[in-house]
């Protein structure tokens, strides 16, 4: 089983990495590619098991658009046909119509989805979360320059916390098997369901997480303080 | 109308330092709160040193500023600073006004002032300094200042292109800030223990920032810091003006050398981040015109301050307090790393938790899947324990890093964990805690004597 990662030259924040590596620490049989920005994609020529990217630098942004921009109609026919992504943090943004800074800074994206990214370069959002995936609780943290704005099918139903904005519930965006999240902490190391959901559907429902039960605990114990409504959800 | 408003700021200011200090308080914040709250643009209008040298960057700000302190006390200079006070331009305030007997004098000969590199915005239009020294980009809190591109390009965008920049030439990414400003470069040649390849998670000039290429690294000390040469475009690392070179650990000593001629220094402590905090100081005084000989005997008589890294006898054991700042997988990978490198068993406590966010919220834990917990996974760490609010946190990351099960320790209530150390005779008890728990990790520090003590009697 392949996993592609996209750029983790520049697609590297946050802990974000340590999703992919949790995958194959999980399972032996996942080989984890690495995607700089000047190689041909492993997706143009192949179906990779998963096509992974996590957070990004705002140049970092601008780069990996470039870059994909050649295979805009090729990611395109892999969403319809129900290829399988997870895309962490701000690279979200990557996949939708554009992103606006409030430093003069604007982006066009890739426009696979219909959302617009607005930063505040000076004023972080900072934020716990608390969704939920089918009848899987996940939790994490959000930690961006800003929201985005635009109707798409949300990936997490939002419990506790902003979804996409906030003013809108719905975290995330999905399409067929494209999944794309403001959610990090690492997702797949505090989220160990959704981790085996992800597993099984990349064909490896067999494999036990690497040390499931300390990720387990950790999870539940989580889980129960962030719906704890005297946690306070947005840092301030 | 402005100048009322200064100067009631000023006196106001002056009263509560006056309260402060009858009242027991220290008092290195608040008269600069208060100034700024009713004067908004105080900073700019305080009389200031004749000379200030600002320091800023990742990690070392302290450091440095607390040894350029030292060494220019030592040369009869009356030296205003924030060393012990807030970084933020409140504190730069407080300490500006420590030197300011009336509302328009200033009697400090010199300001060294450490800044907060994400306060650029604030503080960088009302004061500019004549030398900024920037220290490093790094990683830091990923809440407050996101990843250090960022901070580059904050501080490229507001300092005044007056400012004489002194710059990290090991560091591509701090070296290039402010383009429009002047500067001068500090480095250290080949050291034994530097690699090529980046053993470290965060590595963060991976490509070229003109061309983006590919950078090799012709030697690379840790994460980004090294000499790089793009493999495309022919970029590459800047020469230095103030060379260190010859490091001993063992003599512990290092010789700095620039275009005016060479010396050997004793080195601060045998961590590789204060040979950069001592070749940046002694940069600093060459560039304000001291000789070699001169700094090299007062640096002679400078320490790094015992908050960051302190080593205590105890009964059997030698404990070590060690800063590791939370929140800063950086700082906790450097401080893991060094610790890592010293000789002997070591049992290790965990307690870099961010108090504060525990109070109200949750600590954003992704910065522990940056940080080299893998340096912990060594034969010579007898135990590590895990704990605070984050200890099932800390358990999962040592387990993904490599340290076997057992000798992993996870208890939440810190005064109860350190009673599960086992205490063995010449064993190094390390305290790994952070700027939050400056004050706690004492209490922490008296229990783990006490424990160390009545084990040493058994």
């Amino acid at each position: 089983m392949k996993v592609e990662i996209l750029f983790p030259e520049v697609a590297n924040l946050y802990g974000d990495l340590m999703n992919p590596e949790y995958l194959r620490r999980s399972c032996p049989d996942i080989e984890l590619i690495g995607t700089s920005l000047r190689d041909r994609p492993l997706f143009a020529d192949e179906e990779p098991s998963l096509i992974y990217m996590g957070s990004v630098t705002e140049e970092g942004i601008t780069l990996a658009v470039e870059a994909l921009t050649p295979y805009r109609e090729r990611l395109a026919e892999l969403i319809d046909s129900g290829r399988l992504f997870l895309i962490t943090g701000n690279a979200l943004d990557i996949f939708g119509e554009d992103i606006s800074a409030d430093s003069g800074w604007t982006q066009q994206c890739l426009g696979l989805f219909p959302t617009h990214a607005k930063y505040k370069m000076m004023d972080r959002y900072n934020a716990l979360y608390v969704g939920s995936f089918g009848d899987m609780d996940i939790v994490g943290f959000k930690s961006l320059f800003g929201h985005s704005f635009g109707s798409v099918e949300p990936l997490f139903r939002t419990l506790r916390g902003d979804g996409l904005n906030e003013n809108e519930k719905g975290e995330g965006i999905r399409k067929n098997r494209f999944m794309a999240t403001y959610v990090t902490g690492p997702l797949l190391i505090l989220n160990p369901p959704f981790t085996k959901w992800l597993l099984a559907e990349m064909g490896a429902a067999d494999c036990t997480l690497a040390f499931e039960d300390a990720a387990m605990e950790l999870y539940r114990q989580r889980v129960s303080q962030f719906k704890d409504p005297s946690t306070g959800i947005v840092y301030h | 109308m402005n100048k009322l408003r200064y100067l009631i700021a000023f006196i106001t200011a002056k009263l509560s330092v006056i309260a402060l200090r009858l009242t027991g308080h220290p008092g290195t914040n608040l008269p600069g709160q208060l100034a700024l709250r009713i004067c908004p643009d105080f900073l700019g209008r305080i009389p200031k040193p004749a000379r200030i040298i600002a320091v800023t960057g990742t990690n070392g700000k302290t450091t440095l500023t607390n040894l350029l302190c030292d060494l220019l006390e030592q040369t009869g200079e009356k030296v205003v600073s924030n060393r012990y006070g807030s970084n933020l331009a409140s504190g730069i305030v407080t300490a500006l006004l420590s030197g300011c007997p009336l509302p328009g004098r200033q009697s400090a000969t010199v300001g060294v002032i450490e800044i907060d590199e994400r306060s650029a915005p604030r503080v960088f239009p009302r004061m500019t300094p004549q030398l900024l020294v920037i220290t490093n980009l790094f990683r830091d809190s990923i809440m407050r200042n996101a990843h250090p591109a960022y901070i580059a390009d904050l501080l490229s965008r507001y300092i005044p292109a007056s400012v004489k920049l002194i710059v990290n030439a090991d560091d591509l990414i701090s070296c290039r800030v402010a383009p429009q400003c002047e500067r001068e470069y500090f480095g250290i040649g080949p050291m034994p223990g530097d690699v090529i390849e980046c053993v470290n998670l965060i590595n963060d000039m991976r490509i070229c920032p003109v061309c983006h290429g590919t950078l090799r690294y012709d030697y690379r000390r840790y994460h980004h810091i090294g000499r790089a040469v793009c493999t495309s475009c022919g970029f590459s690392s800047p020469d230095c003006d103030y060379a260190g070179s010859e490091v001993d650990f063992d003599k512990m000593t290092m010789r700095i050398s620039d275009k005016g001629g060479s010396a050997v220094y004793t080195l601060l402590n045998d961590s590789v981040f204060n040979c950069y905090n001592l070749l940046c100081a002694v940069a600093v005084m060459r560039s304000l015109g001291f000789d070699h000989g001169q700094i090299s005997e007062l640096a002679s008589r400078c320490s790094i301050v015992a908050t960051r890294h302190e080593s205590i006898k105890a009964g059997d054991i030698t404990l070590v307090m060690q800063m590791a700042k939370e929140k800063n997988a950086l700082a906790c990978s450097r401080a893991f790393d060094y610790v890592a490198g010293r000789e002997g068993e070591k049992e290790i406590v965990l307690m870099m938790n961010c108090l504060g966010d525990v109070k109200h919220w949750s600590e954003n834990v992704s910065w522990l899947y940056d940080c080299d917990f893998e340096f912990l996974a060594r034969p010579d760490i007898r135990c590590i324990v895990a704990t605070g609010a984050r200890a099932l946190d800390y358990r999962l990351r040592l387990l993904l890093a490599g340290v076997e099960e057992e000798k992993i320790i996870c208890v939440e209530d810190e005064m109860e964990a350190v009673s599960r150390l086992p205490f063995v005779k010449g064993d190094q008890v390390y305290l790994f805690y952070g700027t939050d728990s400056l004050v706690f990790a004492q209490k922490v520090r008296s229990r783990i004597e006490e424990l160390a003590r009545e084990a040493a009697e058994k």
